[in-house]
This record gives structure tokens, C-alpha cells and sequence, in this order.
């Protein structure tokens, strides 16, 4: 009897032991609902187990506020993944030391400027995977019925533009969807945009930083070009509380609008099965610039910011497998796989000419309008902190845009929130 | 009667209080403590509290937002029970007169307060919504088209809308407890009253108010202390928007701890600690206030 | 009364029940029906029954999970508050000694605490003792938070049983546990019930503790996740809506078994 308690507990070391080889690592992102990004992760995931055996990512897959939510806490509480999804602007994460040092990773297979974003203290902390612009996307049909026709550099001017509002209000119809329920910055997209090409690249970045009052004419003058927008109904009478799922199903399914202004991600949630609130098979969709201002600095200046990343966890007790995994994305074949399967620019170093596939044409539209482009680096939320962070998004993002404050009552909020 | 003096079990005594005092302790009176100490600290993973004295305090004295959301508080936990026990009193009263089937109306009335304030969030960012809820829908139906509006999105109908909502839970509670203490009251005063010709008005305030003021007073401190404690319905609902017009102390507290790009307790800690004291005083006023001076003899 | 009043009072009596259930009810239709019939129109009567909805909200969306953590966590946070208050009510009703009252006030006093006061520093408490993210760790925050309203409810009833029963049973040699057991709580069933089916109804909706300490999908309670389910897509009016009816389902359960010693429970508190 007792001999065979001992077999058991052998065979049962043995196998644990065995099991153990098995080295797990674990991670959190952001994507649930985004199936052309999960798969293009899920297969870097396979391609890196195939090469390592031995080792097994284990991927749960959340939704953007819940992911973050879980995350603060548990690293706080010492629970933290291995390595997990993260955006340029969550710098708490790296004042706090709580990320991977990432300076041994191959960084000459990703842009600078990207690299740039993710830097704190003279180190990268992240991978910067994706990289997005805001476009214009419209819907081809509507404009033609409503008897706009897009230049041929792409860029309506911003009569054109309120012109186009206020035909499709004439027939019942929202120019423009855009909803900011649950996200805290695509209903600044209206403002930062048109002040980036107003006061240009430097301007715009002291603007941003508070060292350009937002008393100055020129912000002045183009708040109240925005809010004669607003005015003319060019947003949804639901945008504070529609959701940004529900605003690209508002554009491409019902009730349907002529414009949608979105980052360049638009694709991966567009692109997925119609059930599953991707856009009707053959939509007509088209892209264009945002509008050109009057007496802009720089009508051809837009955002470019750094978006869905992977970042290692300082605590993680599986370095080096995270660090191998991260640096298998610092390649251009897969710089040109994101770009081919997920239809987004990224940050890894890649050649968009080499695309082929069914979406070939898409991607070239969507290089078409940064055609000539000089960029500016991340949206406003990734550039500011604190208080004006919290006042830009209650104001620009929500209130401004959704008509309930004037072009005053913004100056005199940003500017106070600089103090 | 108590036991006397002389004879204290007192083996039975701490063993009766220990399971409730341990908890009490370790869950409540040391967390009090803890937040008292983080108010004067950075407090930051991997890192060790930093003292910093007062300085989360005159931040906290700068802070427009947390102002502002106290101001809120405050209107909120004293607009919604005036309105709940104001409806309360004049159903109780009109409905006096026994009812068949009260069981069952009370149930119904009843319903609002018992279920969770996340589930009540839903259901009336829907009646609120712009384009099909019921609350637009009604007033289109009523010709009252000038009226309707984004009920949680304009800055100045939404904090009054949510109060709305509270008076609409509370209401029926606070009525099934006034008709309870009516029904208590013994019938010959209210008899007498009605004998004495007073209009209906005048009963009302002369008579029925001050037999019941004891209990009309109870439910407006535990209405004043449960809207001064809200957090779920607005989570769910508008989440402190529109520029801060429905921003409540614990929405805010939640938001620094959790949601602003910094790890930092210590300043949401000061945030606590001072709404702590605000709320004792308030209660402690308002108990002051509604003392009971003498009582009625009947 | 005369009949006019009588109407009045019906007119009234109607009203008000449809606008304090009304909002249910509208929920309750819309659970059964799917949410593109519900686009078409919000508040149709349901013209087919779409029953399978429960069972799909139940499995796939998870729900048996939330709603086998909030019975678990609901029912031994209630099973550990009776015990734990009616020893500390018992005792602070029928004994005299020094700071009884004092000790009794510190724990009442704890009734008006906002929740603020205390999360932060329960946050880094679990985190501390390893039960953040835990059932262990929730229930015994509820236990906490709902202590001091149970003390109070037991100890006002406990201190009006007659203390001529207590003397008897001492003289009969009956310890005091004994007496406790045998005597007080029999006799306050009425109010121990009353705080059972309090704590059960306030803990089974509590939302802002378990959103702070609970972040794993697999050991959320119920309103987290109803709150999880107003996801970023479409906004599923109609399974949201079934949601609803499955959160809302036992607490009416209970409340409709139990009412009177509810009602009575409460107001006894209220009326003075």
C-alpha cells in the first residue's frame, strides 16, 4: 500500500513536472470586438509559438474601457498580465515604472517618429503596431444624389463643406456621423483638426501645451467656424450619448449618413460580416480630406497618432519570452501583413506599394488623401494631462461639438484650465 | 430591563460582540484611518507613500470640479426629498381611505425602490432618449413638441432629470411608510379634525402634519443621507457629463482614483476625507434642526 | 366619501401605479421581443413571444455566471450579518456594562459613512491581504458596509422583549447563549427576518463596492454584469432588456413572498 501511495506521488511529480516545462505567458488587449485585428495578433501568436515551443500565450480579449479599468487596478494590486494592449497616452503607466524597458528590441524596423510616441526618459516602452490618421470617409451614392462632387485633391473648402450640411438637413438626412458615448475623443476630431491647419504644426502644439491662449484670433476664428457646423446640424442629434460602435453602424447601415469622421481604424470594425455591424457588402464607400479653412497656415497638415500598442509588464516573470515576442512584430513583412490584413497605417517600417489582396484599392484611397501630408503627432488627449486634459474632453470632445456651449464660454474654460 | 450591575458575564459579552467588532474593525474604523493618512501622502505603486502635508488639501481647495460636484450633491439630496416626500404626502393622504387590493398596489409602488439603481439607469436612459423614449414621445403626443430636448445631454436639464428619476424611486417608499404612520394615528383625531370644518388644506398642515412630523422628519434625514452617498444611477446614466453638470463627489472620487492618467490614492483620499466631514456636518445640522422640540400629546 | 371623490382617488390611484410600474412593464414587453421588432416600434405590445431569449441571454451572455456569483456572495454575506448582528444587537440590548452605549454608537454612527471614505483604503486593504479580486474579499466588505443598519434594526427590537423572560430563564440555569439562542432570537424572528430580506434585496443591487474590488469576468455579480452588457456595438435593446427582467426577477420574487414583513419591518423603523 505504501509502495503504491509513492508510485503516485512519482508519476504524479513526474507529470507536473512536465507540465511545468511548459512556460506560460499571459496577456490582456483591447480588440474584442475588432476581428481583423484579433486575427492578425492571434496569428503573431501562433507564427511565435510554432517557433518556440515550450511556450503558450494565453490572450483574453476586452473591451477598451473595461480592459483599462482591470488593468489600473491590477497593477496596482501586482496582478498584471505579461505583457498587455496600451495607447501612447496612458503615461501614468511609465511615470509609475511599471512598464518593460524595450530599448534591446530591433527599433530600426520602426518609424522614428513612432518610436518617438512611446518614449519616456529617453526609452521606448512600446510597440507601436498601429498608427491612424483622421479621415473623412463618405458615402459615394449620398454625395452624388445630393449633387456634391469631391475635388480632385480631395479636400472640399469649408463652404463647400456647410454647404453639403445643410443639403443633406434639407433631406432629413445627418451630414455626419459621429458620437462620443463612450470614447473621449472623436467629437474633438472637428476642432483639433481644423485648428491644426489653421495655426499649423508648432502653433497647434503650443495651443495644446498651454503655452498659445486660446484667446488668440486665429483659435478664436476658427471655433466659430466650427460652431457655424454645429449650427448648420452637420452632427447627429443622439452624439452625446451615441456610442462609437453605433456611430460607424449610424453611417454605413441606418438610418444612414453622407460623412463619417473617424480615425483610419475605421476599417476594422467596417470591414467585419454585416451581422456583426460591419458596413453593407458593396458600399459605396469613398475617403477625403478634412475640409480646407480659410486662412490656414497649413491646409495639408493632419493628425497622425500612434493607436493600439503592446506594452511589457516591469513585473513580468517571463522577460524574456515578452521581450522575444514584441521585437517578432519589428519586421516589414509584418509592417506589410497589418497593413494588407487590417487595412490601418502602423508604425512598423513598411512599404504600402507591395500590398495585394482584395482591399489593394481601399489602401490606396487611404494614401491618396496623406498624399503631400506634413503630420502632426498624436491627438490632443495623448499630448495633454490632468486638469486641461479632463476640461479639453468635457468641452472640445462633448459639450462644443454637441452645441451646448459658445465660442466664449470655450476660451474661457481652456484657458482656465491651463492655471 | 437589563441585567444588574453586579453581575457581568462578561466572557458572554465579548464573545457576542467579537465576530461584529472584528469586522467592524479591520473593514471600517481602520479603512477611516487609512484614508486620514493617505490624504497627507502620494500614494503610488512601487513606491512608498510620500508625506506631502497639506498640499493635496490646498489643491483640493483650488478644485473647481470637486466644488462643483459637491454643489451637486448637495442640491441633489436636498431637491429629491423634498420632492419624494412631497408627492408622498399628498398620495398618502389622498389615499387614505382603505383600498381593496392596497396589497397589491403596494407591491407595485414599491417596485422602483427595490430594484438595482443600475437597472433603473437603463430603463430611463431609454425613456429619456431623444428620438423614441417616453418621455419625448408623451410631450410630442401632448403637442408639447417645443419641449422635448436631450434630456442627459444639455448641461441644464440634465442634473434636474436625474433627480427626477431618484423622487420617481423613492416616492412610492416613502408613501407606503406615511400611510403606515396615518394609519397609525387613532382615528378620533382625524375624526375631530373633520368635525371642526377646516378646509382640506388646513387639515392638512394644522393637523395631520404635525401628528406624523416625526416620521415625515425620519424620512427626510435617510433620503438626505442616501442621495448624498448616489453613485450607481449616475455611472450608468451620464457618468458626471455634461461638463459636470450631474458630477457627484463619488463620481469624481472615482474618476482620480481609477481613471485619470495617474496612479496617485492620496489626492482621492483627501477628496473622501473632506466630503466625509461635509456630510457629517450636514447630518449633525439637519438631526439639530429637526429635534424634537416638544412632543404631541394624543 | 362621495362618489366623485371616489373617482378621484381611483383616477389618481391609476395614474400613479402606471407611473411607478409603468416603466416595467414596458421592460418586461420588450424582453420577449427582438430588438429589430423593438426598432420598429418601442412600445407595441409583443405580437410573437420571443421566450428563447432568457435562456440565450442565461448562457450566452453569461448570465448564470453573474448570477451564481451575486447568490453566493448575497447569501453568506446575509448568513455571516444575522449571526454576527444578532450576537452584538443581543448583547448591547440586554446588557448592562460600561460603554455598552458607547459602543453601541460607534457602530450606529457608521450608518451615515459615505462609501468614499472607506474604499480607497479597502482597496489597498484586499490588495494587501491578497483577497482583491476574491468572493472571499467581497463578502466580507458587505458584511461590513451592512452591519451597522442590522445592529440597529435587532437592537431596537431586541431591547423591547420583556426582561421579565430573560430573569425567568436565568433562574431556570439557562447559560447565556442559551438564552440567546433559546430566547431572544425566537421572539425577534419577525425582525430578523426584516433584516434578512433587507441586507439580501440592498446586497443582491449593490454596484459601486463590487465595480472597485471585482475586475475578473468570471467572478462578477449581477449589476456588473448588466453594465458589461451595454457593450460598444449595436445597442441591443432587446437582450439588454431581457438582462433586465432576469436581475429584476428574484428581488420582486421576494419582495412578493414577503412583503407585509417588509413593509412592517421598515416602517417600524421609520414610525415613530
Amino acid at each position: 500500500m505504501r509502495k503504491l501511495k509513492w508510485v503516485l506521488v512519482s508519476v504524479v511529480l513526474g507529470w507536473s513536472l512536465t507540465a511545468s516545462a511548459q512556460v506560460k505567458v499571459t496577456m490582456w488587449s483591447h480588440w474584442a470586438a475588432e476581428k481583423i485585428k484579433r486575427d492578425y495578433v492571434e496569428d503573431a501568436i501562433r507564427r511565435f509559438e510554432a517557433a518556440n515551443p515550450g511556450v503558450k500565450i494565453e490572450a483574453s480579449w476586452y473591451e477598451k474601457t473595461a480592459l483599462y479599468a482591470a488593468l489600473k487596478t491590477a497593477l496596482r494590486a501586482g496582478t498584471a498580465p505579461d505583457f498587455f494592449y496600451a495607447e501612447p497616452d496612458q503615461f501614468e503607466y511609465m511615470e509609475n515604472g511599471l512598464l518593460l524597458d524595450l530599448s534591446s528590441l530591433n527599433w530600426s524596423a520602426i518609424e522614428p517618429w513612432a518610436k518617438e510616441a512611446w518614449s519616456y526618459k529617453g526609452k521606448p516602452y512600446g510597440v507601436p503596431l498601429e498608427a491612424w490618421t483622421v479621415e473623412v470617409y463618405y458615402n459615394r451614392k449620398t454625395l452624388g444624389e445630393l449633387g456634391v462632387k469631391v475635388p480632385a485633391n480631395l479636400q472640399l473648402d469649408s463652404q463647400g463643406f456647410l454647404d453639403l450640411a445643410k443639403k443633406a438637413r434639407a433631406k432629413n438626412a445627418t451630414p455626419m456621423s459621429l458620437g462620443v458615448g463612450d470614447r473621449p475623443f472623436p467629437g474633438a476630431h472637428l476642432t483639433h483638426e481644423a485648428l491644426l491647419k489653421r495655426l499649423g504644426v508648432q502653433d497647434y502644439d503650443n495651443l495644446l501645451k498651454g503655452k498659445l491662449s486660446w484667446s488668440d484670433p486665429r483659435v478664436v476664428e476658427t471655433l466659430t467656424l466650427v460652431k457655424t457646423w454645429v449650427d448648420a446640424g452637420v452632427l447627429p442629434t443622439t452624439f452625446t450619448s451615441l456610442k462609437l460602435g453605433e456611430a460607424h453602424t449610424y453611417f454605413h447601415t441606418k438610418p444612414g449618413a453622407a460623412m463619417f469622421l473617424n480615425g483610419s481604424w475605421y476599417t476594422s470594425r467596417a470591414f467585419n460580416a454585416p451581422d456583426q455591424g460591419g458596413q453593407p457588402v458593396d458600399f459605396p464607400l469613398g475617403i477625403m480630406k478634412f475640409p480646407a479653412i480659410p486662412n490656414a497656415a497649413c491646409n495639408e497638415c493632419r493628425t497622425i497618432a500612434v493607436g493600439g500598442s503592446y506594452v511589457g509588464n516591469a513585473a513580468t516573470k517571463q522577460p524574456k519570452h515578452v521581450l522575444a515576442f514584441l521585437n517578432a512584430f519589428a519586421t516589414p513583412e509584418m509592417g506589410n501583413r497589418w497593413l494588407e490584413q487590417v487595412l490601418v497605417q502602423t508604425g512598423i517600417k513598411a512599404d504600402p506599394s507591395k500590398i495585394s489582396g482584395p482591399h489593394a484599392g481601399y489602401f490606396k484611397e487611404l494614401a491618396a488623401t496623406s498624399q503631400g501630408a506634413k503630420y502632426y503627432f498624436g491627438i490632443p488627449i495623448q499630448v495633454m494631462q490632468g486638469k486641461p486634459k479632463e476640461v479639453f474632453t468635457q468641452v472640445i470632445n462633448n459639450a462644443f461639438p454637441a452645441g451646448t456651449i459658445t465660442v466664449d464660454e470655450v476660451v474661457k474654460q481652456m484657458n482656465a484650465a491651463y492655471k | 430591563m437589563r441585567v444588574s450591575v453586579d453581575r457581568q458575564p462578561w466572557g458572554a459579552i465579548s464573545a457576542f460582540l467579537l465576530p461584529a467588532f472584528t469586522v467592524y474593525v479591520a473593514l471600517t474604523a481602520y479603512p477611516v484611518l487609512r484614508t486620514f493618512y493617505n490624504s497627507f501622502h502620494r500614494v503610488l505603486p512601487r513606491k512608498g507613500d510620500e508625506l506631502v502635508g497639506f498640499a493635496n488639501y490646498a489643491e483640493l481647495a483650488r478644485d473647481e470640479i470637486f466644488w462643483r460636484a459637491v454643489r451637486n450633491t448637495i442640491f441633489w439630496a436636498c431637491a429629491s426629498p423634498l420632492a419624494e416626500i412631497t408627492i408622498a404626502l399628498l398620495l398618502a393622504v389622498a389615499l387614505y381611505a382603505r383600498i381593496p387590493g392596497m396589497r397589491f398596489f403596494r407591491i407595485a409602488w414599491f417596485t422602483p425602490v427595490l430594484m438595482s439603481y443600475i437597472v433603473v439607469g437603463i430603463i430611463w436612459v431609454w425613456i429619456y432618449n431623444y428620438d423614441w423614449g417616453a418621455a419625448n414621445a408623451i410631450l410630442r403626443a401632448v403637442g408639447l413638441d417645443g419641449l422635448t430636448r436631450a434630456w442627459l445631454g444639455d448641461p441644464k436639464v440634465a442634473l434636474p432629470a436625474l433627480v427626477f428619476v431618484t423622487s420617481w424611486m423613492w416616492a412610492g417608499f416613502n408613501m407606503v411608510v406615511l400611510l403606515a404612520a396615518l394609519h397609525s394615528l387613532p382615528s378620533e383625531v382625524i375624526e375631530a379634525a373633520e368635525l371642526d370644518n377646516c378646509g382640506w388644506a388646513g387639515k392638512l398642515w394644522f393637523v395631520i402634519i404635525p401628528l406624523i412630523k416625526p416620521t415625515i422628519l425620519n424620512l427626510l434625514v435617510l433620503s438626505f443621507i442616501g442621495k448624498m452617498k448616489i453613485f450607481d444611477l449616475v455611472w450608468i446614466t451620464t457618468k458626471g457629463g455634461p461638463l459636470w453638470s450631474t458630477e457627484t463627489v463619488s463620481t469624481y472620487l472615482y474618476k482620480r482614483a481609477f481613471e485619470w492618467t495617474t496612479f496617485d490614492l492620496g489626492y482621492p483620499s483627501t477628496i473622501a476625507t473632506v466630503w466625509f466631514v461635509i456630510v457629517l456636518a450636514a447630518v449633525l445640522s439637519l438631526t439639530w434642526l429637526f429635534r424634537q422640540r416638544d412632543r404631541l400629546e394624543y | 366619501m362621495g362618489a366623485a371623490l371616489r373617482w378621484l382617488t381611483l383616477a389618481i390611484l391609476t395614474a400613479y401605479t402606471a407611473f411607478a410600474a409603468g416603466p416595467f412593464v414596458w421592460v418586461a414587453t420588450m424582453s420577449v421581443r427582438t430588438t429589430s421588432e423593438i426598432a420598429l416600434d418601442h412600445y407595441a405590445w409583443p405580437a410573437v413571444w420571443h421566450w428563447d431569449k432568457f435562456p440565450t441571454a442565461w448562457f450566452k451572455s453569461n448570465y448564470n455566471v453573474y448570477f451564481g456569483n451575486s447568490l453566493i456572495v448575497v447569501l453568506s454575506a446575509v448568513a455571516i450579518l444575522t449571526v454576527a448582528g444578532a450576537m452584538a444587537a443581543h448583547c448591547f440590548a440586554r446588557y448592562r456594562f460600561r460603554g455598552n452605549r458607547l459602543l453601541y454608537f460607534v457602530i450606529f454612527s457608521a450608518i451615515i459613512f459615505p462609501p468614499q471614505i472607506t474604499i480607497i483604503a479597502l482597496f489597498q486593504i484586499l490588495v494587501q491581504y491578497g483577497l482583491y479580486n476574491s468572493l472571499a474579499g467581497l463578502i466580507a466588505v458587505y458584511v461590513a458596509v451592512q452591519l451597522p443598519l442590522t445592529v440597529y434594526i435587532l437592537e431596537s427590537f431586541f431591547a423591547r422583549i420583556p426582561g421579565d423572560l430573560f430573569d425567568a430563564a436565568r433562574i431556570d440555569g439557562y447559560s447565556e447563549w442559551e438564552i440567546l439562542w433559546k430566547v431572544s432570537l425566537p421572539i425577534a424572528l419577525p425582525a430578523i427576518s426584516t433584516t434578512v430580506i433587507l441586507n439580501t434585496i440592498l446586497l443582491w443591487n449593490e454596484f459601486l463596492y463590487a465595480v472597485v474590488l471585482i475586475t475578473d469576468d468570471a467572478k462578477r455579480t449581477l449589476p456588473l454584469g448588466i453594465q458589461r452588457f451595454l457593450g460598444d456595438q449595436l445597442e441591443d435593446v432587446g437582450m439588454i432588456a431581457t438582462g433586465l427582467i432576469i436581475a429584476i426577477v428574484p428581488v420582486v420574487l421576494i419582495y412578493a413572498f414577503f412583503s407585509e414583513k417588509l413593509i412592517q419591518g421598515m416602517t417600524a423603523g421609520a414610525v415613530k
